[in-house]
């Protein structure tokens, strides 16, 4: 099998490589994906979360690294999951839309997670939530039933977008209900909720073999979509 | 969609009320909707130089995180501070209590080359 899918990173590191990709399209370069896997659990931020939202001690104590990503969006856990990450120009008309860009990537993964047996489809909108991302559902989301499986968020800047997501693979020992607090006034998201608001690839009986899901989802993208992303970037075509 | 005839208008979405060589400026109706529910506005700083065109601040939302553009050039003079607390009005009142900031423009004239309502309405109807 092709290997699609970049492991070998930490946090910062696919962050940064993220930002690298829309620095990359917004400098007049094409369309790339990029699938990839972490190196070690880590809690990724939205763009302007409050750092508030944080337990500090509880993530040194599960071994967590946290991180500030680009997008918007709220606290999620990585390292059950496969993560993808699309940039790309903005596309012109109505086309361009942060909707219309939503659906035109949903229908990638969609076609992507049907390789892998799973009839996905797009989340209804929920409204602003809590410090939880996949406690709570938006149109950017997948859902499998009514429970989430991937949760999506975008940034744009200078004529082009970044859009990544997580597609929950399998459930590690612990979720961010430890990692992250409730907010004032607000009561905290419970293990049992956030566990009846998900599913997962296993939990689903998918393969969760993490090159095959990001094999699926290249091939995915690859159908559903009307853009090159050929250039892809993961392990065996890394750039320097 | 709203579109005021007494504003003009950038190509990037945002809206401008000119006050004599004040320029107030804030997202449009179109681009809140496109937006969706707004959850944050990252306001610029008062004092800071602004370029026509030139991103300057940004707004989350459920969905997103965008760039604001200041359709005019000249200094940040006053920001919607309310705007901390209650991002929301970005969507409920987006030419009103959801005003984001005001530049006191170096040129007055720039104003002249953005669009007027009916322009910004072919633009948005276009899209």
């Amino acid at each position: 099998m092709v290997d699609d899918i970049d492991g070998e990173l930490d946090a910062a590191a696919q962050m940064a490589a993220d930002e690298t990709l829309l620095d990359d399209v917004a400098g007049g370069g094409p369309p790339v994906l990029r699938l990839y896997r972490w190196s070690r659990p880590a809690l990724s931020l939205g763009r302007f979360q409050p750092v508030d939202d944080v337990d500090a001690p509880a993530c040194r104590r599960r071994g967590v690294e946290v991180v500030r990503r680009p997008t918007g969006g709220m606290g999620l856990l990585h390292g059950g999951d496969v993560t993808y990450a699309v940039a790309m120009p903005r596309p012109a008309g109505a086309d361009g839309s942060v909707d219309a860009v939503y659906r035109l990537l949903a229908g990638g993964l969609i076609a992507g997670l049907a390789r892998l047996g799973v009839a996905a489809a797009v989340a209804r909108h929920g409204g602003p939530a809590g410090p939880v991302c996949f406690a709570g559902q938006q149109g950017a989301d997948l859902r499998v039933g009514d429970r989430k499986l991937c949760g999506s968020a975008q940034v744009w800047r200078a004529g082009a977008l970044l859009q990544h997501g997580s597609v929950l693979v399998e459930r590690l020992a612990f979720d961010e209900t430890e990692l992250l607090r409730a907010r004032p006034g607000s009561p905290p998201v419970s293990r049992e909720r956030l566990r009846a608001a998900t599913v997962t690839l296993q939990e689903l009986g998918a393969p969760t073999d993490p090159r095959h899901v990001a094999h699926a989802l290249v091939e995915g993208f690859a159908e559903a979509l009307d853009l090159d992303l050929s250039r892809r970037v993961g392990s065996t075509a890394r750039r320097g | 969609m709203d579109f005021p005839d007494e504003l003009r208008y950038s190509e990037e979405h945002e809206w401008v009320a000119v006050d004599g060589a004040r320029a107030r400026i804030g997202i449009t109706d179109f681009a809140q909707d496109s937006l969706g529910d707004v959850v944050y506005v990252e306001l610029p700083g008062v004092g800071a130089n602004v370029m026509a065109h030139a991103t300057c601040a940004e707004v989350e939302s459920t969905k997103s995180v965008s760039e604001i553009f200041s359709p005019v050039t000249g200094t940040v003079v006053e920001v919607n501070e309310a705007l901390n607390d209650a991002p929301e009005q970005v969507n409920a009142d987006p030419y009103g209590a959801g005003w984001i900031f005001v530049v006191e423009m170096a040129d007055p004239a720039e104003v002249d080359a953005l669009l007027d309502a009916g322009g910004y309405r072919a633009l948005v109807e276009e899209a």
